[in-house]
């Protein structure tokens, strides 16, 4: 091929791309009148399409868009920036209050009202969560709350009772703890107590009295005595079982969501967990010797701190009033029962146990549980489920905070930096809390 | 003496060959494991469980992440070329007034780190409403790019100045002696370019990253991003499928630069570099 | 000189002109000026004076992310030049099998950084990797190469010198290059491989060594995908991950995107910039007494 012939069809190629072969270009589907479009939320399984499909059914004129795929908080914000925003975006709860300071999404109070929606419906921790400023900027979904899973053949092994492990007398959990780690020359066969730093800080300081924020979103407690106290104990039950770097990169060789898991292999004896990993359990692995107990505080009394996702509107959204009928429909109590019901039959039919829906909503949740939800004989949904049904109304949750990713950023890596040895709890906490104060005047302008 | 020097070399790079090799081996291998197995670091898989592939192929959209990736990658690759063998030959062929300021100029904005420059430009493909589109990742190439005008500058000095006196001499205009002439010539050096930002562009994270938001316009680095997110770590641990999607990504550059490299290492060897 | 003539070279630069007002100049001092505003993209950019400036001097994670930047640019660098010339040594006296062991030495190259980050995550596990098995046969207790804040950036220069074949052959085509009368000379003088290396490859390719430590400084300074891909590139791999891998670009992007600071983000940039500007500079003064250029000899 000669060089010119080569640059010919090199233009040709390019002018082909150009002309629209290449995606991404045309007329932007969001700008349709009876689009809707949204952002983070995926169609994984029924709880997704059999509400999405109740939508459909309701609104048959809407042409809704769902975008799959994980929520990227950088890709959401350069979009309500570049005031091309989808019509909904679905996030973690926890995130929600930075956005609604910044004034990327709308307070949704009109919508809820304008549609009936009583707002004791929702679970209070979840509220709390979506509500900044006394407005209500977000729908919440699933909620999850956080357990003990206690592996039996270990801890038996140790000549311990399953039934007598707890998280409420701190130095016995450090005892066992070491008597259930097993490290040899810095590689670990089994972790013995795993306090999940850094993610669970929050639990642990609320069990040991202490919220890290205030009730108000606008300022934290990172530098309280009680707070160190808690990192302190919590880095300890890590580093007496060997370094965080031994014990961090075992973890990640975990497979959490199989059969092999690590409680299946013996790789972990216990640790508090988000709930919807006793599902996981149950799927995977359903022969698999657990125990499931609440976590509790240091008097012996039950807490757990409660998670999930929420819908919100972008400010600058092209159809707030489609995408407030969406997110209406979504956490309605009869869409969640149409789903649960999907989900459960759809399980049934590949012949796998159905652990139950857990939403923010607790009407849905107390027919489901009594219209949709049995026992299966399935030993560890049977335990659990149960334990999470009573667990769910006396959760916990941080309040909303304009600068809420930017906190828990700032506890987070001052656990790491202790984890890893680079701090004392003093110091890393003193430094958390300068960094959070910082980022608090920065969104509150002080 | 020689024969020594040859042995001691060919062993060196056996030694190398094997510690080069050996990712490849295991990324390959383990993407036909399953689960239980990826991390048993054994170089046959056994048991072989070539359903990986099905299965990420299944779960994500690799042909449109494949299509893309080719589409955007030509484009900025022919882009790149035609520019900067353009200016390329714009500095080569001419003596002008503030040519030296201009090619230092040139030669500046390589070392201007992206992040300067990151932002603003974003706000100018919003701007003309490309922002979320393909384009941004490819039409910055349509103005050349530095590297590249520097690489064929050289090329187009190292030609002798007597072809195009004879081009002149048969009346041919600038752009005739440019596109008769000096093209054909520093095909070589073009086709390094080529390669260089077929590449470049195959393999680039940042830019997808900030402007591609929905998966079906995902180039494949960008989708492999969320296959690490959704099924590795922070994900649900399934390495065998994120090892899958990678060996997806890298087995077309790999076949280009096995088609090409005979031109490829020709034209590395014939560029001046040092001048 | 006709008017064509006079006219050409300006209608051959015109398309990069366009493109340095458009994606470069004007960038660029948007950037400077946004760099002295408070700017979150949702509100209108606000006038601040020096503030982001004097933040970085404050900020420890500036600090921290420069360091770890300098310190892996000062291991990488090095590592790279040394391993490509020593390999490009290799291939040039390879002969015809030379060919084979070129591809395989550059294919990591076409290796995309995303795949090589997740394929290196678990090579490097300290508990269960391929690395430190390989390490134990020779009886060495490899360190947590991915969790230890101490062993995660030389983690990383290993991992950088994967892709040493990018510079290798760019070694290899300027030893081809060398006259071969002046190997014989030498040769026949009866000098060492040592001396012959240093005293004629080296200075013969000393414009390419040159030319690729600028470039690979360059790039090393702004080292971002991996480390991000790896470290802190979503929540959960976030969580538990100290400042140990936080690279400059990184801290940078997470300002912009993350936290939406594009004003500091800007800041952060120019700081870069000169930062780069300084280390280039002293690198062009360092060339002048070091670097024989080929021209000289003729």
């Amino acid at each position: 091929m000669t060089v010119g012939r080569w640059v010919r069809v090199s233009a040709v190629v390019a002018a082909v791309l150009v002309s629209g072969g290449c995606g991404g270009l045309g007329a932007s589907p969001e700008d349709a009148p009876n689009a809707l479009t949204t952002m983070g939320f995926g169609l994984p399984d029924e709880h997704a399409t059999a509400r999405v499909a109740v939508f459909r059914d309701r609104f048959p004129d809407t042409d809704l868009r769902v975008n799959e795929g994980a929520f990227d908080e950088q890709q959401f914000l350069s979009a309500v920036a570049s005031g091309e925003p989808p019509d909904l975006v679905y996030a973690d709860r926890a995130k929600l209050g930075a956005y609604a300071a910044r004034g990327a999404v709308e307070p949704i109070d009109d919508c809820l009202r304008s549609h009936g929606v009583d707002q004791a419906q929702f679970r209070p921790a979840a509220m709390r969560q979506v509500t900044y400023g006394g407005k209500v900027y977000g729908a919440p979904e699933f909620a999850t709350v956080r357990l003990l899973i206690i592996n039996n053949t270990a801890v038996r092994a140790a000549g311990v009772d399953p039934a007598t492990v707890s998280s409420t007398d701190w130095s016995a959990l450090a005892d066992l703890s070491t008597r259930l780690a097993d490290n040899a020359d810095g590689r670990f066969r089994r972790i013995g107590f795993d306090p999940k730093l850094p993610d669970f800080l929050p639990l642990w300081a609320k069990a040991n009295g202490v919220e890290l924020i205030t009730p108000d979103g606008r300022g934290v407690r990172l530098d309280d005595p009680a707070v160190v106290e808690t990192l302190r104990y919590t880095t300890d039950l890590v580093k007496s079982q060997g370094t965080w770097a031994a014990f961090k990169a075992f973890k990640d060789g975990f497979n959490d969501f199989g059969a092999d898991n690590a409680y299946a292999k013996d790789q972990l004896a216990v640790m508090p967990m988000d709930s919807f990993y006793i599902n996981t359990l149950a799927t995977n692995s359903p022969d698999v010797d657990v125990t499931i107990t609440p976590f509790t505080d240091r008097r012996g009394e039950p807490v757990t701190e409660l998670g999930g996702q929420a819908w919100a509107i972008p400010k600058g959204s092209r159809h707030p009033e489609r995408a407030c009928d969406f997110l209406v429909t979504m956490t309605a109590t009869d869409t969640w029962v149409t789903a649960a019901k999907a989900r459960r039959d759809a399980l049934a039919a590949k012949g796998r146990p159905y652990g139950g829906t857990f939403t923010a909503n607790r009407v849905a949740d107390e027919e489901i549980f009594t219209t949709v939800y049995a026992a299966q004989g399935n030993r560890i949904l049977d335990q659990g489920v149960p334990i999470v049904r009573a667990l769910q109304d006396d959760s916990f949750a941080l309040p909303a905070s304009p600068a809420g990713p930017d906190l828990i950023r700032a506890w987070q890596q001052a656990a790491t930096r202790v984890l890893t040895g680079a701090q004392t709890p003093e110091e890393a906490l003193g430094q958390a809390q300068r960094e959070a104060d910082a980022a608090l005047d920065r969104v509150l302008g002080r | 003496m020689r024969t020594r020097g040859r042995g001691f070399a060919l062993a060196g790079l056996v030694v190398a060959a094997v510690a080069f090799g050996y990712p490849f081996a295991w990324l390959v291998s383990a993407s036909l494991k399953d689960r239980a197995h990826v991390f048993d670091n054994a170089l046959l898989p056994v048991p072989f469980a070539p359903q990986n592939f099905v299965e990420v192929w299944r779960a994500v959209p690799l042909l449109t992440w494949i299509g893309n990736s080719v589409a955007v990658g030509v484009a900025a690759a022919v882009a790149a070329t035609l520019s900067s063998a353009v200016v390329a030959y714009g500095f080569a062929r001419y003596r002008f007034r503030g040519r030296g300021l201009l090619f230092g100029l040139v030669l500046a904005t390589m070392m201007l780190p992206g992040a300067v420059t990151m932002v603003p430009v974003y706000l100018e493909w919003h701007a003309v409403g490309l922002a979320t589109t393909q384009v941004p990742l490819w039409a910055q190439n349509l103005f050349g790019s530095a590297f590249y005008i520097f690489l064929l500058r050289q090329f187009f000095l190292g030609l002798p100045s007597e072809v195009f006196d004879a081009a002149r001499v048969d009346g041919a205009g600038p752009l005739r002696t440019f596109t008769a002439i000096a093209l054909p010539l520093a095909r070589p050096g073009m086709v390094v370019v080529f390669v260089f930002e077929l590449r470049s562009a195959w393999t680039d994270l940042i830019k997808p990253l900030i402007y591609l938001r929905e998966p079906q316009f995902y180039t494949l680095p960008r989708g492999l991003k969320t296959v690490l997110d959704r099924f590795g770590q922070g994900g649900e641990s399934q390495w065998e499928i994120v090892l899958a999607a990678s060996v997806v990504a890298t087995v077309p550059m790999i076949v280009l630069f096995l088609c090409a490299q005979r031109y490829f290492v020709r034209g590395l060897v014939t560029q001046h570099v040092e001048q | 000189m006709s008017r064509t003539e006079r006219r050409a070279p300006w209608l051959f630069l015109s398309p990069w002109l366009l493109g340095f007002a458009a994606f470069t100049a004007g960038p660029m001092l948007v950037s400077l000026w946004l760099s002295f505003t408070r700017y979150d993209m949702l509100t209108p950019a606000e006038f601040v004076g020096t503030d982001n400036y004097r933040e970085l001097f404050t900020d420890p994670k500036v600090a921290t992310a420069l360091g770890n930047t300098l310190f892996f640019t000062v291991l990488h660098v090095p590592l790279q030049i040394v391993l490509a010339l020593v390999l490009a040594s290799l291939l040039r006296r390879a002969g015809r099998a030379g060919g084979v062991f070129r591809t395989l030495l550059y294919l990591p190259v076409m290796t995309p950084p995303v795949a090589l980050a997740a394929l290196f995550l678990l090579l490097l596990n300290g508990q269960t990797g391929a690395i430190n098995d390989v390490l134990g046969w020779f009886g060495f207790t490899g360190p947590n190469w991915t969790t230890d804040p101490a062993w995660i950036k030389p983690g990383l220069v290993l991992m950088s010198l994967w892709t040493v074949g990018s510079t290798a052959v760019i070694y290899l085509a300027a030893l081809t290059r060398v006259p071969p009368e002046l190997y014989e000379a030498a040769e026949l003088d009866g000098a060492s491989p040592w001396r012959r290396f240093r005293h004629v490859t080296l200075p013969m390719i000393s414009g390419t060594v040159y030319f690729t430590v600028i470039v690979n400084t360059i790039a090393s300074l702004q080292v971002f995908t991996e480390a991000y891909v790896m470290f802190y590139g979503n929540a959960q791999t976030e969580a538990g991950r100290d400042d140990s891998a936080l690279f400059y670009v990184i801290y940078l992007f997470q300002q912009a995107f993350g936290s939406l600071r594009m004003g500091y983000a800007s800041a952060m940039a120019w700081a870069l910039f000169l930062v780069i500007a300084l280390i280039t500079a002293l690198q062009v003064r360092a060339s002048r007494r070091l670097v024989h250029y080929e021209g000289e000899v003729r």
